[in-house]
């Protein structure tokens, strides 16, 4: 097969972005992506003030999540969609209680678990899947956010593995706690996602791989990494 | 660093792997979550020649199980996603075990070089299969006399002649052996005819008129689940050489006179410090392995960093005979037929 049949062949595989059925899945999963970029921002700017030395890097990441989330804005009205956040605040209500009650107690360790590891591996690995199958304007605006994301991850991640003996116990509990939501949230929009041609199975292998990588990074060994990842699996 | 890609030969097994290393949620999870798991990095491993260099190298699951095969999409993630592992691991050369370099070419995966955020580098990764090919090869070569065939006069069947080991296969047996005649059986017949035109030689057969007539068999195809064959009918001695995945030939042929060897299989002249090649079903798993993982670890051993065997019918006997040659000085050798066997056999014979 040729470049351009490889390519023809991609695209005939896209989905047909103007159907109503599309449109209206497309509705609820934009939210979600844009009610997850605001709470990234909320929660980098709250995490400021439990880290306050380090109060200027976290609003620069907060910054970029605002941007992130004025692209898939402008990506909603490029498909002529009106995001249900509604949904979307209900969606990620029950994570957003954890991250209250974890930043009321002053536990930086949970907050940066659920913001820095869960969310932002999820956001990759959505990301990730959504690329190959999105509409060429949100495939694009998609690409550049990716590559923000990983800073994110990559911060929560050096700030964990710096303090990880004094976090262990912390993180396994918050993980715990707080990796069933993942699941739970994923399987709720799992129908929506198929719209958009994007299968759960893919997403959570990817977000395990970018969740086990990070915590890889942490200095968790491979049992350990397998034992708390299995929590997302079992669901 | 060396890397193996394997997987478990089913779903039972794999489960009962998870359990027996720990995966204690794994074990328990039923396929669907297998479908999602990521690949795991399980075991990391030294291993010192008869010179006493030492490599060292990682064993990659997929967590694909062939109950897989059919969901096209979960497959070539499994595969992909191993790939990925084991470049992110910066493992200079790793080996697609099983079904991994099978899936890789029958998918063209060729065709997806990014996954995620990662490029695959190509010449990280190995099929193997130059080493399988010459393994299958001198195990025929020294394990049919034993049964008392002599290989200038006897009639060699390759059973999947077409593909990248059954051709270069072909070709070693062709050019570097005097057998009496090659038979090429499988199932792309233009594939097969262009074959014999590159061999000037060999005949082209069905495969239920090539057993009957072979005195040595070389199985490089799965084994079709149709396929009905009258085992009595084979020629006695007869030397099947089960280079297949999975090989499952003994349990299907019980004929006198039939002598089934898991082929491309090699066997280090020590024990190795793993548990990887418990679950591959192999009579000695602390030091018999297959030829492909071993084609990896030769590469490291040698310093070639590079795929050496990639791509389809681009193997040559040269390149046969270079890896044959790393293969004996690094301290493998072709499985044989279990010695009590031949006693046994020679003692009937006198």
């Amino acid at each position: 097969m040729t470049v351009a049949e490889t390519t023809s062949a991609l695209l005939d595989a896209l989905p047909d972005f103007t159907t109503n059925e599309y449109k209206d899945a497309y509705s609820r999963i934009n939210a979600i992506v844009i009610e997850g970029e605001q709470e990234a921002h909320d929660n980098y700017m709250s995490l400021g003030s439990l880290i306050p030395d380090q109060a200027d890097e976290l609003a620069r990441l907060a910054r970029m999540e605002l941007k992130h989330m004025k692209g898939f804005q402008a990506c909603a009205r490029n498909l002529d969609v009106v995001a249900d956040m509604p949904f979307a605040k209900q969606f990620f209500s029950p994570l957003h209680g954890n991250f209250q009650s974890a930043l009321a107690e002053g536990k930086v360790v949970t907050c940066l678990l659920i913001q820095a590891l869960l969310i932002e591996a999820f956001a990759i690995a959505a990301y990730h899947i959504y690329i190959p199958v999105a509409d060429p304007f949100a495939r694009k605006i998609t690409e550049g956010v990716v590559k923000d994301e990983y800073t994110h991850l990559n911060y929560g991640q050096e700030w964990l593995k710096a303090n990880l003996e004094a976090s262990r116990t912390e993180l396994e509990q918050a993980n715990r706690q707080n990796l069933p939501l993942v699941r739970q949230m994923l399987d709720q929009v799992a129908g929506d996602a198929a719209v958009l041609q994007m299968e759960k199975e893919g997403l959570i292998e990817d977000f395990l791989i970018a969740y086990q990588e990070a915590l890889a990074e942490i200095g968790f060994t491979g049992r350990e990494i397998a034992r708390m990842a299995a929590a997302a699996l079992v669901g | 660093m060396f890397g193996l890609i394997g997987h478990s030969s089913n779903f039972e097994e794999a489960r009962q792997k998870a359990r027996n290393l720990g995966y204690e949620d794994y074990a328990e999870g039923d396929l669907d979550m297998w479908c999602s798991a990521p690949p795991q990095l399980v075991e990391k491993l030294t291993i010192t020649d008869p010179a006493g260099q030492t490599i060292e190298g990682a064993y990659i699951d997929s967590c694909f199980v062939p109950e897989m095969l059919s969901r096209f999409k979960t497959a070539t993630r499994k595969v992909q996603n191993a790939m990925e592992l084991a470049q992110k691991q910066g493992i200079a050369i790793t080996a697609l075990g099983g079904f991994t370099s099978i899936i890789f070419e029958n998918f063209d995966l060729a065709k997806f070089q990014q996954i995620r955020s990662t490029t695959l580098e190509w010449e990280r990764f190995t099929t193997g299969n130059t080493h399988t090919a010459w393994v299958i090869c001198r195990q025929v070569e020294i394990n049919a006399p034993l049964l008392g065939i002599d290989l200038s006069k006897a009639k060699v069947a390759v059973v999947g002649a077409s593909g990248d080991i059954g051709s270069a296969v072909c070709r070693w047996l062709q050019d570097k052996t005097d057998v009496g005649e090659l038979l090429l059986v499988a199932r792309h017949q233009q594939r097969l005819l262009d074959l014999q035109a590159s061999l000037a030689g060999g005949r082209i057969l069905p495969l239920e008129e090539a057993l009957p007539e072979a005195d040595v068999v070389v199985w490089v195809a799965s084994l079709p689940q149709s396929l009905s064959i009258d085992w009595q009918r084979l020629r006695s001695p007869c030397l099947m050489i089960d280079g297949g995945y999975p090989k499952n030939l003994d349990s299907k042929i019980q004929a006198e006179g039939v002598h089934v060897l898991k082929g491309g299989i090699v066997e280090f002249f020590t024990d190795i410090d793993w548990q990887m090649m418990e679950v591959a079903d192999m009579d000695q798993p602390k030091r018999q392995m297959f030829a492909c993982f071993a084609e990896a670890i030769l590469l490291e051993f040698e310093g070639w960093h590079t795929n050496f065997s990639w791509g389809r019918n681009r193997i040559t006997t040269q390149t046969m005979e270079q890896i044959g040659a790393a293969s004996s000085r690094h301290g493998f050798k072709p499985l044989g037929l279990d010695p009590a066997r031949i006693r046994s056999l020679a003692g009937a014979m006198l």
